[in-house]
């Protein structure tokens, strides 16, 4: 799969400054077209109306998790390839191994910086 | 002297034994030497009874100092409310800095740099406001030791009750909530201290390895 600057992003994070910070720096990397949602519900409404080239997800919101908005998407026909980042504090060994089985493409460990979401990205794509 | 229970209970084994008759009189003298006997066993336990007593109400007096010296209400109405406000205070001021420093970032970032002067002296100005805004951290800092000082003076005082109550750690396995339910089948943790988290360079070498067994290793 390409990377492709113009393809849709979704942002999924509840709290503001983060998607934010997401944001300017999806737009350093050349990324326009990104839209975000407060946690997996809203999330996954979106999915269903628009088709995101990557969604970048936090894993502890509510009501609905990350981590259950990742397992919705991969149980979806429709939604199942979408490449998934998860973006979050979550830290556990526990957390990173279910993320992995439940098909996450990459993994992020807040605080990062814009290389690593830069890499990260770069990553899912070359697969 | 009187007879004490044993040799009463010896006499009236020997009586039913050798099954002689009993006047009224043998009957009466061997009851009221039982009386005084039970007489002095109720004064016995009646001391008994009266040091239980005594220690039961020094306990329960010591455990009133205690409850009093928790202060509830001083905790209940003023020191949690009060640690609960210098935590919004933080949240709030955290934020409001956050987006102070964002906002100048993103007038940087979008600025025109084809005037050098101009784009310098915007420079210089949003920079001034990221220092400023940066000024929170000495404020947030000191509501968090007073966060600090309050925990510690629950902490103190719930183990002065504890020890007095002689309470074990291990005492009272409270059930599970749904709200504890819910965090541990949704493997939320939150945020790690340093060092207790896994790294990014581990988390890297799980998703470069794309065998099973190779991330089974990683785990030892």
């Amino acid at each position: 799969m390409a990377l492709d600057l113009s393809m849709p992003v979704l942002v999924v994070d509840d709290y503001k400054t983060m998607i934010r910070i997401i944001r300017n720096l999806l737009k350093q990397l050349g990324f326009d077209d990104v839209d975000e949602a407060s946690d997996g519900t809203e999330a996954l409404g979106k999915m269903k109306e628009r088709r995101y080239g990557l969604v970048i997800s936090d894993w502890n919101m509510e009501p609905m998790t990350g981590y259950e908005l990742l397992k919705h998407v991969r149980a979806d026909s429709s939604l199942t390839k979408t490449p998934f980042i998860m973006v979050t504090a979550e830290s556990k060994t526990e957390n990173v191994i279910a993320a992995k089985k439940a098909g996450v493409n990459n993994y992020i460990v807040k605080p990062f910086n814009a290389q690593t979401l830069k890499g990260k990205i770069e990553a899912v794509f070359s697969d | 002297m009187a007879p004490g229970p044993e040799q009463l209970t010896h006499i009236v084994d020997f009586l039913r034994r050798e099954r002689r008759d009993l006047s009224l009189d043998d009957v009466m003298v061997l009851a009221e030497r039982m009386a005084a006997t039970l007489d002095e066993t109720v004064a016995r336990v009646d001391t008994l009874l009266h040091d239980e007593f005594r220690a039961i109400v020094g306990e329960i007096a010591a455990l009133r100092r205690e409850i009093g010296g928790l202060r509830t209400d001083h905790m209940r109405f003023e020191r949690i409310p009060e640690a609960g406000l210098e935590l919004d205070a933080v949240v709030e001021a955290t934020e409001t800095a956050t987006v102070a420093i964002m906002e100048a970032a993103e007038e940087i970032m979008s600025a025109d740099a084809t005037d050098p002067d101009a784009y310098k002296a915007l420079v210089d100005d949003k920079m001034i406001v990221i220092f400023e805004a940066c000024s929170f951290q000495d404020i947030t800092g000191q509501r968090i030791r007073k966060v600090v000082r309050t925990l510690s003076w629950i902490e103190e005082r719930l183990g002065r009750l504890t020890h007095t109550l002689k309470i074990e750690s291990s005492e009272g396995h409270e059930t599970e909530t749904e709200e504890e339910r819910r965090r541990r089948e949704l493997i939320l943790h939150g945020p790690q201290m340093k060092g207790a988290g896994v790294s990014q360079d581990f988390v890297d070498d799980v998703f470069n390895t794309s065998n099973q067994d190779d991330i089974d290793k990683l785990f030892g």
